[in-house]
């Protein structure tokens, strides 16, 4: 008990030095501050609107074609009749321009109704749709290739619709069996009239559900230039921390400590409590300027956000006595700190979101306990996941800080040992 | 106190080889020697934080071995660095320590009081000891090492650096506290210190103890104990080569 106290009184003592300190408290509760503004206000633009997906396609046949009557059919005259979520289709009139457009990068892609399109369907044979589409803009691609699919699935049930129909109209005697024009513009019709239907209820031709998984309002960049660099401020304020222990044991204080009856594990407790504080004051300063001010929003889980954040401090705190144990003089611990903090922030997702990375990145990042801490701030505040999909950032924040802590005990020692 | 047959090594080398005095209540008893001839390294097993490789340790009765707890509860601990927090305040620096030696809040603050009065800094005691001179730095490194009144005081070259008024100001508080019973072990470089306030001395030299004697024995081997310093003696048992 008396030990236990004792451990409270070390992290009193620190926080007291913490607060009489000025320039510590502006480092670690302005400076961090001032970056979450600049680079909140910087990144605002970007994906800060919802733009819609757009879906170009073209044909090759001439006007009066099944596929101009398709086309016609499918564009989107009205954006204003299109719910959110709904792709924007644009007729290019143009199959050669559109080509040239992708070849240039200036269109994703587009898809192509074939020259023999009409002549193929009328006749009863196969035919195919052309998706054109720059290889390296993977959404669009597979954007196009879905609309494709969706093109290809009605036109082959209708198919077998119009069959039937002109089967009975020759059974029933309305068109001769011999009768070949007849029989085209009936199909022609039929199957103007299906994609014409789609359309005259202003319903998209694809139609996408989107299931509401949380209340993330959809690219506020503070939702994830917060956490980053909350992650980023709270590791590098508790390694800095890992001089001041040095000096401790420099000065002797440490020394002193133990022979005023404090155990070993008393002076470590103490001081990690002290750095755990200061990281929990600052989570909370961090999240209540970025709730207030940039309208932060937690998603489903704040339960999460808030242990991730807790997590975060603590393996911070333990990364500090590791340093400090590690560490054997004051510069090194310093050093140290400054270069493990500019290393791991940027490796780890804090300056831009992990999600950004190419894989192999992302990858190498799950080696730093940054990587683990933004991806599951990511996972909850960009991509509305709920509690669960945060679980492994939690485990892998408590297997850091365990092995941080196992690290400083074995390696503690003050001046005199 | 009693030290017996103290060893400890760093690696190959033998900080201390062989140790044993005692102390007995009450006395200021100095412990001499040149740099690196093992005084510090005695100080800290003493005062239980390096544990010696062999040999035994008993203070006011209670053995190292089986009772460095109840050692640590009757001790107090004057480094030779200064071992406070430059940021806090004297009083907190006193509190704190006070604290950590088993105080309560309010004995802490009223010892805290009462040592920096008897250092001459009570009206100091709220300055941030970062302010301070060296000599009320080390005045208040010492009075630190009384939180919690310990019965055997340890003062680890309390004097270094600082001018002769609070040199002055230090030694007549550890005369003052010897008349009030407290035992003392005192190391210095400085030999008219150790003449003037310690009853007995041992002068050490790599890592044992060379001579241990009161300061007028000592200077009577070398001749007329008004005409010998303490120094001469020094110089004679341990030599005039540099130490580093």
């Amino acid at each position: 008990m008396k030990q236990l106290e004792r451990v409270w009184l070390i992290a009193l003592k620190d926080l007291k030095i913490f607060m009489n300190d000025r320039t510590a408290a502006f480092f670690f509760i302005i400076f961090p501050l001032m970056f979450i503004v600049l680079f909140n206000t910087v990144m605002k633009g970007i994906g800060g609107e919802d733009t819609r997906l757009e879906l170009h396609l073209a044909t090759q046949e001439a006007a009066g074609s099944l596929s101009y009557h398709i086309l016609g059919a499918m564009e989107t005259t009205d954006e204003s009749l299109l719910k959110p979520g709904d792709p924007k289709i644009v007729w290019d009139k143009d199959y050669d321009a559109a080509r040239q457009a992708v070849e240039n990068k200036k269109l994703a892609g587009f898809i192509a109704f074939p020259a023999d399109f009409t002549q193929a369907l009328s006749s009863g044979n196969s035919t195919s749709l052309e998706v054109y589409a720059d290889a390296g803009n993977i959404n669009a691609r597979a954007a196009l290739n879905g609309l494709a699919g969706a093109i290809s699935s009605q036109i082959g049930t209708n198919e077998v619709i119009i069959k039937a129909s002109v089967a009975l109209l020759i059974e029933g005697g309305v068109i001769s069996p011999t009768d070949s024009a007849g029989i085209n513009k009936a199909v022609q019709q039929m199957m103007t009239g299906y994609f014409s239907g789609a359309t005259n209820t202003g319903a998209s031709y694809i139609t996408f559900k989107t299931d509401k998984v949380g209340e993330v309002v959809a690219m506020n960049p503070s939702n994830y230039v917060v956490p980053g660099y909350l992650v980023m401020f709270v590791f590098f304020a508790s390694a800095i921390m890992a001089e001041s222990i040095v000096r401790e044991r420099k000065n002797h204080t440490l020394e002193r400590l133990l022979a005023s009856s404090v155990r070993r594990e008393a002076i470590l407790g103490g001081i990690f409590t002290g750095a755990a504080i200061r990281g929990l004051i600052q989570i909370v300063i961090f999240w209540g300027v970025g709730i207030l001010v940039f309208h932060v929003d937690m998603g489903l889980s704040p339960a999460a956000v808030i242990i991730l954040s807790i997590l975060m401090v603590i393996m911070s705190a333990a990364f500090s006595l590791m340093l400090a144990t590690l560490a054997r003089t004051q510069r090194a611990a310093g050093s140290l700190a400054v270069i493990t903090s500019l290393v791991l922030a940027p490796l780890g997702g804090c300056w831009w979101p992990l999600f950004l990375y190419p894989q192999w990145l992302q990858n190498i990042a799950k080696i730093t306990p940054h990587a683990w801490a933004t991806d599951g701030f990511n996972k909850i505040m960009v991509f509305g996941a709920d509690f669960g999909a945060a679980v492994p950032s939690m485990i892998a924040l408590l297997a850091f800080a365990l092995l941080f802590g196992l690290i400083a005990v074995w390696r503690f020692r003050t001046s005199a040992t | 106190m009693i030290a017996k047959d103290l060893h400890k090594s760093f690696g190959d080398f033998k900080a201390v080889n062989g140790v044993s005095f005692s102390i007995n209540k009450g006395e200021i008893f100095g412990l001499l020697g040149p740099n690196g001839a093992g005084k510090t390294t005695t100080i800290r097993m003493l005062s239980t934080v390096l544990a010696p490789d062999s040999g035994q340790i008993i203070i006011g009765g209670h053995s190292m071995k089986s009772e460095a707890e109840a050692i640590r509860s009757i001790i107090g601990v004057c480094p030779q660095d200064l071992a406070l927090y430059e940021d806090l305040s004297a009083i907190d620096n006193m509190i704190f320590f006070g604290r950590m030696a088993g105080l309560n809040s309010q004995d802490a603050r009223t010892q805290a009081m009462a040592n920096l009065k008897l250092m001459g800094l009570e009206e100091r005691a709220k300055g941030k000891v970062a302010k301070f001179s060296g000599g009320m730095k080390r005045r208040i490194n010492l009075a630190i090492a009384l939180m919690g009144n310990p019965q055997l005081l340890f003062l680890d070259e309390p004097t270094v650096g600082i001018d002769p008024q609070s040199r002055n100001n230090i030694y007549e508080n550890i005369l003052g506290l010897q008349k009030k019973g407290m035992t003392v072990l005192y190391t210095t470089h400085y030999m008219e210190e150790a003449d003037r306030i310690c009853q007995r001395v041992a002068i050490m030299d790599g890592g044992k103890i060379i001579a241990m004697d009161t300061p007028y024995q000592l200077k009577s081997q070398l001749g007329s104990p008004d005409k010998v310093t303490l120094e001469d003696v020094f110089l004679k048992l341990t030599g005039r080569s540099l130490r580093d």
